[in-house]
């Protein structure tokens, strides 16, 4: 059994060193050749991990040579539009200005069902409302809406609104994180005056303090309420 | 190129040869191993031979060297060979032993002949032809 323990560490190791290697697509992102690949690896993975008289190098070396495969077609995919089109296939749109494109949905091989799914997903519920719906090569829909029942936004209303600028985590669960101190433009001392002005004695009390570039402070100590309040800007908020 | 992109780059160099590597090191480590069983086993059919039966002390020399080396081979071929596969060989040298201290010439010449036979197939197997790919 202790061997079975060992052979499912080793496997699981290079399991995660190879996904890790393949990149952070989730698995809706995949493409044709990189959902074949994740199958394929869980499979692989679990005969020598449960067999103990296969040995662990006949789950290894399948695994790289596909990882080695799956590099060899992304580069080739990059150098050639013409190669990755056949690999991924391309875009194809479903419903123009006209309405539904037949001829698409034949050649997709999906129904006029599925188009309703998909777009009732990115929450239109009459076709009438979509300008274009495109057939991503991941298998997703992207909806391009009509111009009446698009989501309406700052610039339609022409108003004039704060800069979004990203919170950054100063301090996580008691603990300062030294890595963002830079990003935030902040040193060790401000945060004390911070927290001095919050009424917060120790660093090893707050659960989750952060700041923006626009001076704006979330705080909230362990087991109480959060509070937010400004400080001085600190540092030019970029477009 | 990003730092990210040199490691990529250089982990997929790294298993392209790890991949070799153990090919190379499998296809060594099997034909030493198999090479060394056929050998014995001409070389135990020759002692029959030259002595008119298996009971003498030649023939039991070479075949407690036919299972010293196997089993010490053995091991190193766990890390490449399915060990059921290897298993008959074992199985089968250690019955030439028995066969000679129970006289049993058929039984000793069956066992012989599947060793080799087993060899032969298997050094078939290990290589990478057409055949063996599809």
């Amino acid at each position: 059994m202790l061997t079975i323990v060992f052979r499912a560490i080793i496997i699981y190791l290079v399991v995660l060193f190879l996904y890790r290697l393949m990149g952070k697509r989730q698995l809706g992102e995949m493409q044709p050749f990189e959902l074949v690949l994740t199958l394929i690896i869980a499979d692989l993975a679990t005969i020598p991990m449960a067999e103990v008289s296969v040995p662990v190098l006949h789950g290894i070396v399948p695994l790289l040579t596909l990882v080695v495969l799956h590099f060899i077609l992304a580069v080739l995919c990059k150098v050639s539009e013409k190669f990755s089109q056949f690999v991924s296939g391309k875009p194809v749109i479903v419903i123009n200005p006209k309405g539904i494109d037949y001829k698409a949905l034949k050649d997709l091989d999906i129904s006029v069902d599925d188009v309703f799914e998909a777009i009732r997903g990115c929450g239109y519920f009459k076709i009438e409302q979509v300008q274009y719906a495109i057939m991503e090569t991941n298998g997703k829909m992207s909806i391009l809406p009509k111009s009446e029942y698009a989501p309406l936004t700052v610039q339609d209303m022409k108003l004039n609104v704060e800069k979004s600028t990203i919170p950054i985590n100063i301090i996580n669960e008691g603990k300062i994180v030294k890595d963002n101190l830079g990003v935030a433009t902040i040193d060790e001392q401000k945060i004390m005056e911070i927290l001095k002005k919050a009424n917060v004695k120790r660093v090893k009390d707050v659960l989750l303090m952060t700041v923006d570039k626009a001076g704006s402070v979330y705080l909230q100590k362990y087991h109480e309420k959060y509070q937010t309040f400004n400080i001085e800007p600190l540092g030019q908020v970029e477009e | 190129m990003t730092k990210w992109m040199w490691f990529k780059a250089v982990s997929v160099l790294f298993l392209v040869g790890v991949i070799i590597g153990i090919c190379v090191l499998e296809d060594r480590l099997v034909m030493k191993a198999l090479n060394a069983v056929n050998d014995t086993c001409y070389q135990i059919e020759l002692a029959i031979d030259q002595n008119g039966g298996i009971v003498n002390g030649q023939v039991a020399s070479l075949v407690d060297n036919l299972e010293y080396d196997w089993f010490k081979n053995e091991a190193a071929l766990c890390f490449v060979v399915n060990h059921k596969s290897t298993e008959q060989l074992g199985v089968e040298i250690v019955r030439l032993k028995t066969y000679i201290d129970e006289e049993e010439e058929i039984e000793f010449y069956v066992s012989l002949n599947i060793i080799k036979n087993y060899v032969e197939t298997f050094q078939h197997f290990m290589g990478a032809g057409v055949d063996n790919i599809l």
